[in-house]
C-alpha cells in the first residue's frame, strides 16, 4: 500500500463506500456530534433561547397546596412565584415555597436507584430495582405472607393518593399507614365532637373584626399561612375599618409579634381561657341556646379561673367583650393544641366561636363539608406500627417519602424496628435518616418534576382543584410516586396490572380527570375534555367562585363539652425537678425538617430571632439573668426522656417558665446543607399524647436547663434590636 | 454655570421628574408581618450567593433586602416590630459621590445603580451608606452543581472584589419597557413591573411603581398620612416611603 497515489486512494474509498455498509456504520458511530450554534431551526415553543416560559403547578413544601407559577428558561426552572389566579395564595408565596428550586437542583439528591451490597450503595438501573423489589413482594404474596409487607407513607393527597390506596388494597397488606407531623388531629376530632364535621373549616380572617388566636401561628406555619397572610393584609389596611388581632400563647410566634395584643397564659390553660371568654360572650350571645350555655359555663367566670390562667380577669373580660361586640373569630393551634388536652382546647374555642355567632358567618368559621377526612396516623398508631414491624415479622418495609426516624421521638421505636426488617425500601428524593437505613433506595421526583393533583385542605370556602405538572425535564434518573406504584404493580403481576392498567401517572391522572369531567359535563366528550384539560393546565387551577361564600349549616352539639376536662393538661416530669415547660415549635424556614436541606433557607434569618444556621434555646431574659446565662452559652436541656445541648438565645417574648426551641434542624443525614447542623428538639420529647386523638403532645414535656460552661456563638443577621431613640419605625414611634 | 452650580442642580431632589420614570416603593408596616418571603424571593431573582456558615458568622452575608427587628418594652409587654430595609434608591445618595471610579451612579429613572465591571472594591460606598444596604463579595462564591442551573440568566453573577446592592429588579424594569416598546406604548403600565420582593409579598405590604405617574398606586400611597422616610433627616431623599404601623388594642 506504500505506492498508492491520491487518485487510487479516492477510488478505493469510493469502492469501499459502495461496497461495505459496515464501514459506513462505523464512521457514523465514531464521528463527533456536530454542534450547531442554534440547535433547532424551529425550536419547541418552550425552548426559545432568551424567552421565558411559565408553567403553573402546585407547591408541596407544606400541606397548604398553594398554586405556583414556575419561570423556566432554556428548559431550566429559574424562579417560583405564586399563581395570581389561585384562590389559596393569590399570587403570594412564602419563603419555603420560593426555595423549592433548592430541592429540584439539590446536589445531594438521590440520582439513580441504589442497592445496598456489601455495606455500600451501588447504583443500579430502574429495571433491576423494580424487578428486585417486585420479586420479593410477589414471592411473599404467593406464599400468602403479604402481611409481612409494610408500607409507611407521607400523607398523599389527591388522585395519586387514591392510586396508592388502591395499590395497597390490591396488594392485600393491612399494615399500611400515612402520617404527617403537622396533621391537625385535634382540630378535626374537636370539630367532629362539636359539630359532627371531622374536617378543617374555612377561617375567614379577612372579614373578621377581632381575631383571637390561641397559639395558632396563622402568619407563619399554621395550616395555610400564605392564604391567611393575604387575609391579614386585607384585615389591616385593605378595607374600611382596621381589624384587630389578639394572640394568646406562651411563646411569641410570628403571628403573636404582629398582633395588637399578645398575652402569655400559663402553658396548657388555653382551654380554660377560651371557656372563660365563652362565659363572658354567652351573657350577650344572640344564639338560640345561649341561656343554657350561660348556665353550663357559670363555673368559668373569668374572676374564678383567672389565677389558673395567669391573665387578669379584666383583660379576659375586655378581649371577650371586643370579641362579642364585633365580628369575632377564634382560632387554635400550635402549642395550645399540642398538650394532652388539645381536643378540649379546640372544643372550648368552638364553643366560643359558636356563642359569638362566628359559625357559618362571613368573617367567621365556614364549614365546607367536602373537606377530606384525615388519613394521617396519630403518634399512638405510629408507635403501634413500629411495634408491629417486629411482631408480624415484616420482611419488606416500604417507606414512601417518609422519614420516621427523624420525624418522631426515639420512644416511637422506629430506628430499632427498621434495623430489624430484612429488606427496607425507601422511596425518597434525598438520603435522609430513614433512607440511609434502607437496602434499596428509589429516587423520587421532586414536586417540580412529577404529575399529581391537589385540592387545598383547608379549602378556601368553595371547591378548588389543581393539577401539578412537571415544569422541567427530570434532572436525574428519578420517577414519580405514581410511576413507581404503576411500575411496581407491573412487576408484581397477577391481577395488579389488570386493575391498574395505566403506563404512567400522567395517563392515569388524565383518565380520572376525564371520567370526572364526563360525569360533571353531560354534553362533554373527549375532544372538549382536551380543551378543558389544557385550560386547567395553563391556569393551574379549576373551581367556581360562588356569588357568596356560604357554608354547610352546622350547629354546636349541646353535649359537646360533656365529660371534657378543660383544666390545665398533664406534663411529664415533676415541676420541682424540671421547672420549665418545653415547647418545640414549627420553624418558619425549616418547617418540621423537610426544608432543612435548602441552602437558601439555611441562610435566611429566622423571622423572630434573625438566627441562621443551627438551633437555639429560647428563654426569657429574666430567667437567664437569674441563672447567669448569656446569649450563646451552651445549655444542656434535660427531660425525663433525654438531653440535648444547644446555645441560649434571650427572647423577650416568652414566659419565664417556658423554654422554646425551633424544630427542623439536627439532621444526621439529609445532605450537606442539613447534616450535623443544630439539634432536633423532638429527641427529648416524652411520649405523652393527646388523650382523645393519640397525637403526640409536643408541648407537654418538662425540662431543666443547666450551663455546660462552653459557648457557641449564634450567627445572627441582627445587630442592635432596640431603636435607641432613632425614629426608624416612624416619627414619634418612641422606643429606647 | 460653574461646575458646582451644575452639580447642585443635578443633585436636587426631583431632578429626574422630567424624565419618564421615577421608580419608587411604599412599604406598609401595618401589613408587613416580617415573614421573610421577600428575602428569599430576592435571593432567587438576583442570584445572590450562598456564602456559607463561616462567612455568615463573619458578617459577610449578602442580602439585598433584610428584615430588621426592633423590640419595644420588656416581658410581658414586649412588642416586636419588623421593618424591611433595602436600598432606598436615594435621590441624593451619599454612596454615589465617594466612588473613585464612578462605579455607582444615578440612572435616568432615579435608580441608584452599580456597574460591576467598573467596581474596584474600595468599599467606600458601603461606608457612606447610612442604611447599610451595600454588600461586598469577599470571595467568588460557587454553587454546588447542579444548583447553578437555577441561576437567573437575566442577572449577571458577581465575583470577588465587587460591591452589589438592590437594583429594584432593573432586569424586570427593562423587560417591561421592552414590552411597552414592542406594543407601541410610550409608558409602562402601573403594576406591570413588580420586583421579586413586591411580587412575593403575601400581605401586599410592598407596592412599587412610577412616582411620575400621579395615578399610580404607589404615588397615592406616597401621600398617605402614615408615610415617612427612614433617616430622612440625613437629607438623602430616599425613594422608599414607609407607612407607619398602627398601634391599637381591643
Amino acid at each position: 500500500m506504500s505506492d498508492i497515489n491520491r487518485r487510487d486512494f479516492l477510488k478505493f474509498v469510493g469502492a469501499g463506500g459502495v461496497g461495505a455498509g459496515a464501514g459506513f456504520y462505523l464512521a457514523d458511530a465514531s464521528k463527533k456530534t456536530v454542534e450547531y450554534l442554534i440547535p433547532q431551526v424551529v425550536p419547541p415553543e418552550d425552548y426559545v433561547p432568551g424567552v421565558a416560559s411559565w408553567y403553573n403547578t402546585v407547591c408541596t413544601q407544606c400541606d397548604a397546596a398553594c398554586g405556583i407559577s414556575v419561570r423556566t428558561k432554556e428548559g431550566r426552572a429559574k424562579k417560583i412565584e405564586g399563581n395570581a389566579n389561585h384562590p389559596v395564595n393569590q399570587g403570594g408565596l412564602c419563603a419555603r415555597g420560593q426555595a423549592g428550586l433548592n430541592a429540584l437542583y439539590n446536589p445531594d439528591r438521590v440520582r439513580t436507584p441504589l442497592l445496598l451490597e456489601g455495606g455500600r450503595y451501588r447504583e443500579i438501573s430502574w429495571d433491576r430495582a423494580l424487578t428486585e423489589l417486585g420479586r420479593r413482594i410477589s414471592s411473599l404474596r404467593i406464599q400468602n405472607q403479604i402481611d409481612k409487607v409494610s408500607v409507611l407513607s407521607n400523607t398523599q393527597s389527591g388522585h395519586i393518593g387514591e392510586l396508592l390506596d388502591r395499590f395497597i388494597q390490591l396488594l392485600g397488606t393491612d399494615h399500611y399507614a400515612q402520617y404527617s407531623v403537622t396533621a391537625p388531629h385535634a382540630i378535626q376530632e374537636a370539630n367532629r365532637i362539636s359539630f359532627g364535621e371531622p374536617t378543617l373549616p374555612y377561617y375567614d380572617i379577612a372579614n373578621a373584626d377581632v381575631v383571637v388566636s390561641f397559639g395558632a401561628d396563622y402568619l407563619g406555619t399554621w395550616l395555610s399561612p400564605v392564604h391567611y397572610s393575604k387575609a391579614y393584609g386585607k384585615l389591616r389596611q385593605g378595607r374600611d375599618h382596621r381589624g384587630t388581632t389578639v394572640q394568646f400563647e406562651s411563646r411569641m410566634s410570628l403571628t403573636g409579634a404582629n398582633a395588637d395584643e399578645w398575652h402569655a397564659p400559663n402553658p396548657g390553660s388555653e382551654g380554660l381561657l377560651a371557656m372563660a371568654m365563652a362565659n363572658v360572650v354567652s351573657r350577650s350571645s344572640a344564639v338560640a341556646d345561649a341561656g343554657a350555655w350561660s348556665q353550663s359555663l357559670s363555673a368559668y367566670a373569668p374572676s374564678r379561673v383567672a389565677e389558673q390562667i395567669g391573665i387578669d380577669a379584666d383583660k379576659i373580660e375586655a378581649v371577650a367583650n371586643a370579641f362579642a361586640s364585633g365580628n369575632g373569630l377564634a382560632l387554635a393551634g400550635g402549642s395550645a393544641l399540642a398538650g394532652t388536652n388539645g381536643v378540649a382546647v379546640q372544643v372550648a374555642v368552638n364553643v366560643l366561636n359558636y356563642l359569638g355567632g362566628a359559625i357559618g358567618r362571613e368573617g367567621g368559621v365556614i364549614f365546607n363539608s367536602d373537606g377530606p377526612a384525615s388519613k394521617a396516623a396519630s403518634f399512638a398508631q405510629l408507635t403501634e406500627f413500629a411495634q408491629q414491624l417486629g411482631d408480624r415479622g415484616t420482611e419488606v418495609l416500604m417507606l414512601l417519602d417518609a422519614n420516621p426516624v427523624y420525624d418522631l421521638p426515639q420512644s416511637a421505636g422506629f430506628s430499632a424496628a427498621i434495623e430489624n426488617v430484612p429488606f427496607v425500601v425507601s422511596v425518597n428524593s434525598f438520603l435522609d435518616e430513614s433512607s440511609a437505613m434502607a437496602d434499596l433506595v428509589l429516587p423520587l421526583d421532586t414536586y417540580l418534576e412529577a404529575w399529581s393533583d391537589a385540592s387545598p385542605n383547608p379549602g378556601v370556602g368553595f371547591s378548588v382543584s389543581s393539577i401539578a405538572q412537571p415544569v422541567v425535564q427530570r434532572v436525574f434518573d428519578t420517577k414519580s410516586l405514581g410511576d413507581i406504584v404503576l411500575g411496581l404493580s407491573a412487576q408484581i403481576g397477577s391481577e395488579l396490572p389488570i386493575e391498574l392498567p395505566w403506563t404512567s401517572a400522567e395517563e392515569y391522572l388524565r383518565g380520572v380527570w376525564l371520567d370526572n369531567y364526563l360525569a360533571a359535563e353531560p354534553g362533554g366528550n373527549e375532544k372538549s375534555f382536551e380543551t378543558f384539560w389544557r385550560s386547567v393546565l395553563s391556569a393551574g387551577v379549576v373551581g367556581q367562585r360562588p356569588a357568596s361564600v356560604g357554608g354547610a349549616n352546622v350547629s354546636l352539639n349541646s353535649s359537646a363539652t360533656s365529660g371534657m376536662d378543660f383544666g390545665v393538661g398533664d406534663f411529664s416530669g415533676s415541676e420541682s425537678e424540671r421547672p420549665f415547660v418545653f415547647q418545640p415549635y414549627e420553624s418558619v424556614m425549616m418547617g418540621v425538617g423537610r426544608t432543612a436541606n435548602s441552602p437558601w433557607l439555611q441562610e435566611t434569618p429566622d423571622p423572630l430571632t434573625s438566627i441562621v444556621y443551627g438551633s437555639w434555646v429560647e428563654l426569657n431574659p429574666a430567667t437567664a439573668k437569674e441563672l447567669g446565662i448569656r446569649e450563646g452559652d451552651l445549655l444542656e436541656v434535660a427531660s425525663d426522656s433525654g438531653t440535648l445541648t444547644a446555645p441560649a438565645f434571650l427572647y423577650p417574648g416568652i414566659r419565664p417558665d417556658v423554654i422554646a426551641m425551633p424544630m427542623g434542624q439536627g439532621h444526621t443525614e439529609y445532605g450537606r446543607y442539613a447534616k450535623d447542623r443544630g439539634v432536633s428538639p423532638t429527641r427529648i420529647l416524652s411520649d405523652l399524647t393527646d388523650s382523645r386523638t393519640g397525637a403526640l403532645a409536643t408541648a407537654a414535656t418538662r425540662v431543666s436547663i443547666s450551663k455546660t460552661g462552653e459557648r457557641h456563638g449564634l450567627i445572627k443577621n441582627d445587630g442592635i434590636t432596640r431603636t435607641l431613640g432613632r425614629q426608624i419605625l416612624g416619627p414619634h414611634s418612641g422606643g429606647h | 454655570m460653574s461646575i458646582v452650580e451644575k452639580y447642585k442642580k443635578y443633585r436636587k431632589a426631583g431632578y429626574f421628574d422630567k424624565f419618564d420614570y421615577h421608580w419608587g416603593m411604599t412599604i406598609d408596616l401595618d401589613r408587613c408581618t416580617g415573614c421573610e418571603a421577600c428575602v428569599v424571593a430576592c435571593t432567587a431573582e438576583n442570584n445572590l450567593p450562598i456564602v456559607g456558615e463561616e462567612n455568615y458568622r463573619l458578617k459577610r452575608e449578602i442580602k439585598w433586602l433584610r428584615i430588621e427587628r426592633y423590640w419595644d418594652g420588656d416581658y410581658p409587654d414586649a412588642k416586636l416590630n419588623f421593618i424591611p430595609i433595602l436600598c432606598q434608591q436615594c435621590d441624593q445618595a451619599p454612596c454615589e459621590t465617594p466612588c473613585p471610579v464612578g462605579a455607582t451612579y444615578h440612572n435616568q429613572d432615579g435608580l441608584n445603580t452599580q456597574i460591576y465591571n467598573r467596581c474596584i472594591g474600595t468599599r467606600t460606598c458601603a461606608v457612606y451608606c447610612p442604611y447599610e444596604v451595600r454588600y461586598f463579595n469577599w470571595f467568588t462564591y460557587k454553587w454546588d452543581a447542579p444548583l447553578e442551573q437555577q441561576l437567573n440568566p437575566d442577572v449577571s453573577v458577581r465575583e470577588k472584589g465587587v460591591m452589589e446592592k438592590c437594583t429594584f429588579c432593573i432586569q424586570r424594569i427593562r423587560d417591561a419597557k421592552d414590552t411597552a416598546k414592542d406594543e407601541d406604548r410610550r409608558r409602562v403600565r402601573d403594576g406591570e413591573v413588580k420586583p421579586a420582593c413586591v411580587q412575593s409579598c403575601a400581605t401586599e405590604a410592598l407596592v412599587f411603581g412610577d412616582l411620575n405617574d400621579p395615578d399610580a398606586k404607589v404615588s397615592k400611597l406616597y401621600k398617605d398620612k402614615r408615610g415617612y422616610k427612614v433617616l430622612e433627616e440625613l437629607n438623602t431623599a430616599p425613594s422608599v416611603v414607609y407607612l407607619k404601623k398602627v398601634k391599637a388594642h381591643v
